[in-house]
């Protein structure tokens, strides 16, 4: 608005001078008890005005402090624990198919465990979807994001909960076949892992995609700055008008204390003070917990998937017995992915624990291909299954997901911080301009009955 | 690690007990009689493109004598190096497979190159033969880059191949039929026509589904096909009888429709650069024919009644 004035020539720039003139010449040529009237009635407009855009601000904050804590976290946490259960169970039952048909128990719930979780995630990620509810108080342009994300993530959740029971007819079909010694059992597995790979794990890993940044644009509206300084601004701006009134009130009513616009000013002071504190905390508490919380978990899970899948990459391998060497290709490939080294996921995760365990299994797993080139199969698979490679792998595996699941705890106490800083702030806002008001119409008042 | 071959040792030790007793039975089966396998379709379905003179089942060298490792050979090299790489099949029930039950690739094929070894070893323990599991499209470029030494992979011999790979004699006469569920309608691969037809990527029934006016659908193993036609994805699987045969067994569903389209000669494939290795490796098999190991196999891979066993013609 300013800007355009200023740009603009001559005769629009000379618009505020009339404006002025004009307000001057009324003040001047009224009556006290008119411009107390006047004085009343703009105080009332300003407070009322000051309500409004405290609880509008309060409210945004709260909101998308909320939307953090209830939808994109539960989310982005369930997106996560699809993909990680996925990758386990497809890890799993290729293990478990490698020890023929009498496979070991705990591998057998293993896999159960994460066909069930993943199940139950998937549902209770469409139960959030689905729940407008949720979505529909976020201010404006969230909300168009969050619809859009909305719908492109249904359509993957329906994917999954479409494809999951195809994946775990084929696992089936693959288990019953390796039991009767069927060949045909393997190009089942093979089918079932390239469905996991080509269909299920691609949609889940873009809800997390899409989750993620909706958390991170959630988290930037709690934190972000534009509307709170306006409303600092204007906080300012009133209180200064409060001041002025209240002087001109003395000169003219010689009483040096007016003690309704005193508690107006108080109030609007308190107001204030309530704003910008929660403000500070919320935006301190949601800004840890991206970095201590949600930033080090995405890392220690993305290390975690890349690492189940080349878990599977080994059994898979030892299933399809080199066969095109695929498998192994992508091992490596994952392997350089993982790192450790500049710029590799295990670096991300800056866990100097998992690095080590890493680099331990990518020896075990050389002395395991080694084995398997020079025609000793049978040795290889159990060093797959029990021996140096499983045992590594498993240490690894253990650390990436205990340290994601800390700092998924650090992340969901400091995010519910951040949302309960901004509690009741918004109707308090309301409260405190109703108060602005009441202290101004009681203050002013008594010295228009003076006049009476 | 010894302990684990037995079974297979154990199982030539019968082989060879069986053959000798049945090995006279098997050698009166007379070269070139009608059989139920052979047919009379033989002389129709053998095409020939480019030479004239190329014929795939007389295409091979003749073995000077009984198997021997010369100094200076290919062979010689071998032992020294201490084993022999054989690219074979995993997934072909009774021919290579990787069976579930033992964690061994066992089948027709691998009796073939396992009596190879034991021609070089004198046993075909796994530390004298590494099997190397490849697919039918790693056939042909493993054997020229020398990554395996020889392949024993339902390989038919063809026109095509010769230019480029050596065959030994043909050890198993396969014939191209059609595989369907047994509530098709389908009678042979004429039915098919627009329907989509199941074979490995490489191999040489896909040209044969594409000339019978059906959609081939190309994938890596042959089970892989045999998930594809149970899971209805396609009408048909078109490949050797031999293999079709062996994913029959695997669902009793299934069955063998149409007269043979093509007959598939199947041979070992060895490198150009060695022939000594090639008349080696016929030698090996002529032995397997008389022996009686032959039919041995046979039986206890694909059963009875033992077809005739295909006799060696040599083109020089």
């Amino acid at each position: 608005m300013t800007t355009s004035v200023d740009v603009s020539s001559g005769p629009v720039t000379t618009a505020p001078v009339v404006r002025r003139a004009w307000w001057r010449s009324r003040l001047e040529g009224a009556t006290t008890p008119a411009r107390l009237r006047l004085l009343l009635a703009l105080l009332i407009l300003l407070s009322l005005a000051w309500g409004v855009l405290a609880a509008l601000t309060a409210n945004q904050h709260a909101s998308a402090a909320a939307d953090v804590v209830a939808v994109s976290e539960p989310l982005s946490l369930d997106a996560e624990q699809i993909y990680t259960s996925l990758s386990d169970a497809n890890a799993t039952a290729a293990s478990a198919f490698l020890a023929g048909g009498l496979e070991p128990a705990a591998d057998r719930q293993r896999y159960q465990a994460d066909i069930t979780k993943a199940a139950i995630r998937i549902e209770a990620a469409s139960a959030l979807v689905g729940s407008s509810a949720a979505r529909t108080e976020l201010p404006g342009h969230l909300k168009n994001q969050a619809s859009a994300a909305g719908s492109a993530v249904g359509d993957d959740l329906a994917m999954l909960s479409g494809q999951l029971p195809a994946y775990t007819d084929e696992v089936g079909t693959a288990r019953a076949d390796n039991r009767l010694g069927l060949p045909l059992g393997a190009a089942y597995l093979r089918e079932a892992s390239a469905l996991l790979r080509g269909t299920l794990l691609p949609a889940a890993s873009d809800i997390y995609t899409r989750e993620s940044a909706l958390l991170t644009s959630a988290s930037a509206q709690a934190t972000g700055l534009p509307l709170i300084v306006i409303a600092v601004v204007a906080g300012l701006g009133l209180g200064y008008v409060l001041y002025r009134s209240s002087r001109w009130l003395s000169r003219h009513t010689h009483r040096v204390v007016n003690y309704g616009l005193l508690l107006a000013a108080l109030a609007g002071l308190v107001s204030l003070v309530w704003l910008a504190g929660a403000f500070v905390a919320g935006r301190g508490d949601l800004l840890h917990a991206q970095q201590q919380g949600s930033g080090p978990a995405q890392a220690f899970a993305r290390a975690e998937v890349a690492a189940l899948q080349a878990h599977a990459d080994e059994s898979l391998t030892l299933i399809d017995n080199t066969g095109d060497d695929d498998y192994q290709k992508d091992y490596v490939k994952l392997q350089k992915l993982l790192g450790p080294g500049p710029g590799t996921l295990l670096a991300a995760t800056g866990s100097s624990q998992a690095a080590s365990q890493a680099q331990a299994w990518y020896r075990a797993h050389q002395a395991l291909r080694a084995q398997d080139d020079a025609g000793n199969h049978p040795g290889a698979v159990a060093a797959a299954q029990t021996g140096d490679a499983a045992r590594s792998f498993a240490r690894l595996s253990t650390t990436l997901s205990e340290g994601k699941e800390t700092h998924q705890a650090v992340f969901a106490a400091s995010a519910r911080n951040g949302r309960d800083a901004f509690t009741g702030l918004a109707v308090g806002m309301i409260v405190a301009s109703l108060v602005m008001v009441t202290g101004c119409i009681w203050g002013l008042n008594r010295r228009l009955a003076e006049y009476r | 690690m010894n302990a684990r071959l037995r079974p297979w040792r154990a199982l030539a030790v019968v082989l060879t007990a069986s053959g000798l007793a049945l090995g006279a039975a098997a050698a009166a089966a007379a070269p070139g009689q009608p059989s139920a396998r052979s047919g009379g379709h033989a002389a129709r379905a053998v095409t020939a493109p480019a030479a004239s003179t190329c014929d795939p089942k007389a295409s091979s060298l003749r073995p000077a004598g009984p198997p021997q490792v010369t100094p200076g050979s290919f062979m010689a090299k071998i032992r020294a190096r201490g084993y022999l790489v054989a690219g074979v099949d995993q997934s072909t029930y009774h021919f290579g497979f990787l069976n579930p039950l033992n964690g061994q690739i066992e089948g027709f094929d691998i009796d073939m190159i396992r009596a190879v070894a034991t021609a070089i070893f004198g046993d075909a323990s796994s530390a004298h033969l590494h099997l190397k599991a490849i697919s039918d499209e790693q056939r042909k470029p493993d054997v020229m880059s020398g990554t395996v030494d020889i392949v024993a992979h339902t390989m038919t011999i063809s026109c095509d191949r010769l230019k480029y790979l050596d065959f030994s004699s043909v050890y198993f006469d396969a014939h191209q039929r059609v595989l369907v569920l047994k509530n098709s309608k389908a009678t042979s691969l004429d039915d098919l026509r627009g329907q989509k037809v199941c074979a490995t990527t490489a191999s040489d029934s896909v040209a044969r589904i594409a000339a019978a006016k059906a959609i081939p659908v190309p994938v890596t193993y042959w089970t892989d096909c045999l998930v594809l036609l149970q899971q209805g994805d396609v009408a048909a699987i078109s490949t050797d009888d031999a293999i079709l045969d062996g994913l029959a067994a695997q669902d009793p569903w299934t069955k063998l429709i149409g007269p043979p389209i093509a007959d598939e000669p199947y041979g070992l494939a060895i490198s150009k650069q060695h022939p000594e290795f090639v008349r080696f490796v016929n030698a090996v098999l002529q032995q397997l024919r008389t022996n009686g190991q032959w039919a041995a196999s046979y039986r206890h891979w694909i059963g009875t009644p033992v077809a005739p066993i295909p006799q060696a013609h040599y083109a020089g």
